[in-house]
């Protein structure tokens, strides 16, 4: 089991209130294969340096979890699948 | 005779990072790296931002994270 922190860029034209929930239930994942979900910070909506598919603005979430690699890589599978979902990043943070 | 080798001694910088106390340098902290990049969005170099070889490895990995992640600018074409 590893710590990981994930952050995601989602559509601007969503809902920043459906946000929370939609997440959730993609890291339901990381629950059913025993990892635990540490943190979910959503930033809310936050201009990009640059234009991701024509958009100027997204939603920033970040999320702090402890599971297995397997899980993680299932994770952002499901995330980039999500046509909603702009950009992903998996990193683990030192410490 | 020769002429003396001209001897400059470079004024030491002082270690911004370490007057700020900063130990873990995180990518999501865009206040922090965007006093390491110039005003074009170039990550600056090490003998002017004074931080040690290791720090500012750190840094550099940490601005190119945030830049994929469109926290920073690859490039700003002056303002």
């Amino acid at each position: 089991m590893r710590h990981y922190e994930v952050m995601v860029i989602l559509d601007p034209s969503l809902d920043e209130r459906t946000v929370a929930p939609s997440l959730d239930t993609y890291l339901n994942v990381v629950r059913q294969d025993g990892g635990t979900v540490d943190n979910v910070d959503i930033w809310g909506k936050r201009r990009l340096a640059y234009e991701i598919n024509k958009q100027s603005e997204g939603i920033y979430a970040v999320v702090d979890l402890t599971a297995t690699p397997a899980t993680v890589k299932e994770l952002d599978r499901q995330l980039t699948l999500n046509e909603s979902v702009m950009r992903t990043k998996v990193l683990r943070p030192e410490k | 005779m020769a002429a003396k080798p001209a001897v400059r001694k470079p004024k030491k910088k002082s270690n911004p990072l370490k007057a700020a106390k900063i130990t873990y340098i995180d990518y999501k902290d865009t206040t922090l790296l965007r006093k390491f990049i110039s005003d074009r969005g170039k990550i600056r170099a090490r003998r002017v931002t004074g931080v040690s070889v290791q720090e500012q490895r750190k840094i550099a990995t940490a601005i190119k994270n945030a830049r994929e992640m469109a926290l920073l600018p690859y490039t700003s074409t002056g303002r």
